[in-house]
């Protein structure tokens, strides 16, 4: 029972926080919001006993990205917007709806599909203790190459973030 | 159904995520500021993140979480890019608006 | 081995062609006129390799038959790279290569001083390619091809000082000529193909037709084959090309179109000839438009003043007698008398190019005279043409054209008024070509102060006096039955002998009565030497009583110098209405109807850009909802698909 509330907590926090990420018009209440539903997304991993995605959770989105975000905010000094949607009243309608639509579609699915199965929630969690040993143990085993892979993108996004960060008006200088 | 209250299961999970990922979706359709636009995928990311988890967990499978690793290590470096293009944007206009990447027009 | 042989025939000139095309800017008239030759006498000497294989075989099977590979195949239809070397054959490649290459060693000389020397003997050698193309093709495809390449060869060559452009205008008529006559060419192959199922000259020889005594298919389609070689030989109503063809370089005018290129619709009838004997309409057809363009042709010869159009009307006026001799089923005889004229009039042409070097570019007749004495070489291997052509006795000219006159009677598809208009001819020609000799060669000269005539080199007289020598012997290839008789141990009708069966013998053919064929020989002879005394006598003493009789008959004098104002009646009656109609069809169909309508669906297609353009108008969150729209449709179908 305390799971269950405290499921409904943590999904009230993240989803509040994400919508006020998108309505609110000015960004660095954005950036602010975003920050609690990273770490209410954190919080649900935790739940979830993945200890080390939670931990990089924290490390990675709530503190490196979201610094970067309000290290950006603060630079470009940007103020509450005074039209912060785009125009078009048709395609605000559209999209709107569509966005909806698609929600609703794969909730529906989702529903439909494990009241079928019948035991959607009789998958009882296992209850081994994921330990950081085996996750690395795989991610330098299975997923050697990818690991690899990826940090060569990290260095190529390094220099291309610097060289982007670099360019004077880019192809548009005077 | 949402079966019982008290009783959490994979589906609560993944309806969040779907969720979210709506949230992030509207928010990338609807906002003109660039920067804002980028946290609304950051929401997507996440949302797919969380799901990726649950199943992981659900499934007694920890190549799951391997993805939720690679997700996050490349949603840090597309917001590393994201922001520079946003910076060199704002360079240049003095305004980060969505608007100013519209150049690719025929 | 003769596989080997044939190529080497076939791709030697070719390949002059093509190291000339490459070096087309060269001025170096010497090298580009070596090469040409050198390669032009390759083949010659391979042709004459190959015939003397030929004497070598047994007489039923004396040809060569090679196969290169398969070019069409098409359903029924199968036309191999086939090339076919017989007795028929054998003699016109040797006149090509022969002929061929001693004009092209004059053309070195007479070359001399122009801008474009390589071009002009690449242009010459793809001509000797094509027209071996054209007689050495075992189908009609094949010889099709060559029959369209020596056309484009004869267009780019008499148009070749192509910045004057009236010589331009003439390489564009006789192009223009020629695809008329094609046209009917192709119409009879395509009826020869319908009859017989095979484009092979053996399958259509062989194909064992039936006679063919009315107007049927088969009369239809070898009158259609006749129509391309009308064109091709310059005969009724199609010749108006070939006296504006001498606006091209001499050596082309005697190499194209008086030796070799001309003759292709005799050959091209001989080929065919056992299918040509079983349509005795066809043959008359033939027959009648060969005299009519004869003596036409020799009329107008008679009062033109370029020494190159008198050639060129001489030209025709041979033609037409070769046609004669084919529609009387005399082919060995056509064939014969292509040969000599290859000899002498390809002799005259060169020295009419030696007379006109000499004169600098000089073709008016009225500013020649007494050349005598400036040129003896020319003059004397001139004065061997003139005498083969009007058919001094024991000339190759004599042998020749009487045969076709003694044919025209004795053939049972001849008549005496075919035998008429021919001997009226010979009379014209003996009379315009003596013509030709006083007024250039003899009595006074009339030669302006500024020019001073000089014997050509020996590049060119070299040529002359080799075809003069076989203009003068070129004729006891066919000694007729009754002078061979004189001579024993000389077979008569060689040439004949050597076709053998390949030519198919005129039904009903009677004994040949010798008195009258003495008879009518001794008539020619003494019509000739009357007619050409008279010209002698009235171009250097009588032209007084020349003047008064062109006064006296002043209507026809009009229109026989004006050649019938047959060219005025043609750009009347046909090319008129023919731009007037082109021209209607222009503005009211093509701009008003065809025009309008692509504009409709151009515009419907412009319009339906313009409307797709609007989704791609670079707003990004735009394509973000194509995106989100496309995956809700493709979810759509998950879940409720």
């Amino acid at each position: 029972m305390t799971e269950a509330i405290s499921f409904y907590l943590i999904q009230f926090i993240i989803l509040a926080s994400a919508l006020a990420v998108v309505l609110v018009p000015n960004p660095i209440y954005s950036a602010i919001s975003l920050a609690v539903s990273m770490t209410g997304i954190a919080a649900l991993f935790f739940s979830l006993e993945a200890y080390f995605i939670a931990g990089v959770q924290l490390v990675v989105y709530a503190g490196a990205v979201m610094v970067l975000f309000v290290m950006v905010v603060m630079l470009f000094d940007l103020k509450k917007e005074k039209r912060a949607f785009s125009r078009g009243t048709l395609s605000r309608v559209l999209k709107t709806t569509l966005s909806v639509l698609i929600f609703s579609m794969i909730a529906g699915a989702l529903s439909m599909s494990f009241s079928e199965l019948g035991s959607g929630d009789s998958i009882a969690k296992e209850d081994i203790t994921r330990s950081i040993k085996e996750l690395s143990a795989l991610l330098y085993t299975k997923y050697v190459f990818a690991f690899e892979a990826l940090a060569i993108l990290l260095v190529m996004v390094i220099v291309g973030a610097i060289a982007l960060a670099k360019a004077k008006g880019g192809t548009h200088a005077k | 159904m949402l079966s019982s209250i008290g009783e959490i299961g994979l589906n609560h999970y993944l309806i969040l995520s779907a969720a979210l990922f709506c949230i992030g979706m509207f928010g990338v359709l609807m906002r003109k500021n660039a920067l804002v636009i980028l946290m609304s995928i950051e929401l997507m990311l996440n949302a797919v993140n969380i799901s990726f988890v649950a199943f992981s967990r659900y499934q007694n499978n920890l190549d799951g979480f391997v993805m939720v690793f690679f997700v996050m290590a490349v949603a840090a470096a597309e917001a590393a890019v994201g922001l520079a293009l946003a910076v060199a944007i704002f360079k240049r206009f003095r305004e980060i608006n969505i608007r100013f990447f519209e150049h690719l027009k025929g | 081995m003769e596989k080997i042989w044939i190529a080497i025939l076939l791709l030697s000139p070719l390949l002059g062609a093509m190291i000339n095309g490459f070096r087309f800017r060269s001025q170096n008239y010497r090298l580009a006129g070596s090469i040409a030759t050198i390669c032009v006498g390759i083949s010659f000497f391979a042709s004459v390799a190959l015939f003397s294989k030929l004497l070598g075989m047994p007489v039923e099977s004396r040809f060569f038959n090679v196969s290169f590979f398969d070019w069409i195949q098409v359903g029924s239809l199968s036309v191999p790279m086939a090339f076919l070397v017989d007795p028929i054959s054998i003699v016109m490649m040797l006149i090509i290569t022969g002929v061929g290459s001693l004009i092209h060693l004059f053309s070195i000389g007479y070359m001399s001083h122009d801008e474009r020397p390589a071009k002009y003997f690449s242009y010459l050698n793809f001509f000797i390619f094509n027209m071996l193309l054209l007689v050495m093709g075992e189908n009609l495809l094949i010889m099709f091809i060559g029959w369209e390449g020596v056309g484009l060869c004869s267009y780019l060559l008499i148009g070749f000082w192509f910045t004057d452009k009236e010589k331009a205008a003439a390489g564009m008529k006789a192009f223009i000529t020629n695809r008329i006559g094609d046209a009917g060419l192709l119409l009879g192959i395509f009826l020869l193909f319908l009859m017989v199922g095979s484009l092979s000259f053996s399958d259509i020889n062989s194909a064992g037709l039936s006679e063919d005594t009315g107007w049927g298919m088969l009369t239809l389609a070898l009158l259609a084959l006749f129509v391309g070689a009308t064109g091709k030989s310059a005969q009724i109503p199609l010749y108006v090309w070939l006296p504006d063809a001498m606006a091209g370089p001499t050596p082309v005018s005697a190499l194209i179109h008086a030796a070799t290129m001309v003759t292709a619709g005799i050959y091209m009838i001989v080929r065919l000839n056992p299918i040509f004997i079983l349509s005795p309409n066809a043959m008359f057809v033939i027959a009648l438009v060969g005299a009519l363009t004869a003596f036409f042709a020799a009329s107008m010869g008679i009062l033109q003043w370029d020494i190159k159009k008198i050639l060129a009307y001489s030209t025709v006026s041979q033609l037409g007698y070769m046609f004669l001799a084919l529609g009387v089923g005399a082919f060995t005889a056509g064939i014969f008398h292509v040969m000599t004229h290859a000899f002498f009039k390809a002799l005259m042409f060169l020295g009419s190019g030696s007379v006109i070097h000499a004169m600098h570019e000089e073709q008016d007749i009225r500013k020649m005279g007494g050349l005598k004495k400036y040129m003896p070489i020319t003059h004397w291997t001139f004065v061997m043409g003139w005498l083969a052509i009007i058919g001094t006795p024991f000339l190759s000219g004599f042998f020749s054209k009487d045969e076709i006159l003694w044919m025209s009677v004795h053939s049972p598809r001849g008549s005496w008024l075919l035998w008429l208009i021919g001997f009226i001819t010979a009379g014209m020609t003996a009379f315009y070509m003596t013509r030709l000799m006083t007024l250039t060669f003899w009595g006074k000269s009339r030669v302006p102060k500024d020019v001073h005539p000089h014997e050509s080199p020996i590049s060119m007289t070299l040529p002359l006096i080799v075809l003069a020598v076989l203009s003068v012997f070129g004729g006891w290839l066919g000694v007729p039955h009754g002078v061979s008789s004189l001579l024993p141990g000389h077979i008569p009708h060689l040439l004949e002998v050597w076709f053998g069966d390949l030519i198919a013998p005129i039904p009903g053919l009677g004994k040949a009565n010798y008195a009258l064929e003495y008879s009518l020989m001794a008539m020619s002879v003494l019509l000739a030497a009357g007619s050409a005394f008279a010209a002698y006598k009235l171009y250097t003493e009588k032209e007084s009583l020349l003047a008064a009789w062109v006064q006296k008959a002043k209507g026809l004098h009009n229109l026989v110098a004006n050649k019938y104002f047959v060219d005025e009646f043609y750009h009347a009656r046909i090319i008129r209405p023919c731009v007037e109609m082109s021209k209607a069809l222009w503005e009211f169909v093509d701009v008003g109807f065809i025009d309008k309508i692509t504009y409709i669906v151009s515009n419907a297609f412009q319009d339906l850009a313009k409307a797709v353009r609007m989704t791609q108008n670079g707003n990004l969150q735009r394509y973000a909802l194509y995106i989100l729209a496309g995956l809700f449709v493709s979810l759509s179908f998950v879940v409720w698909g």
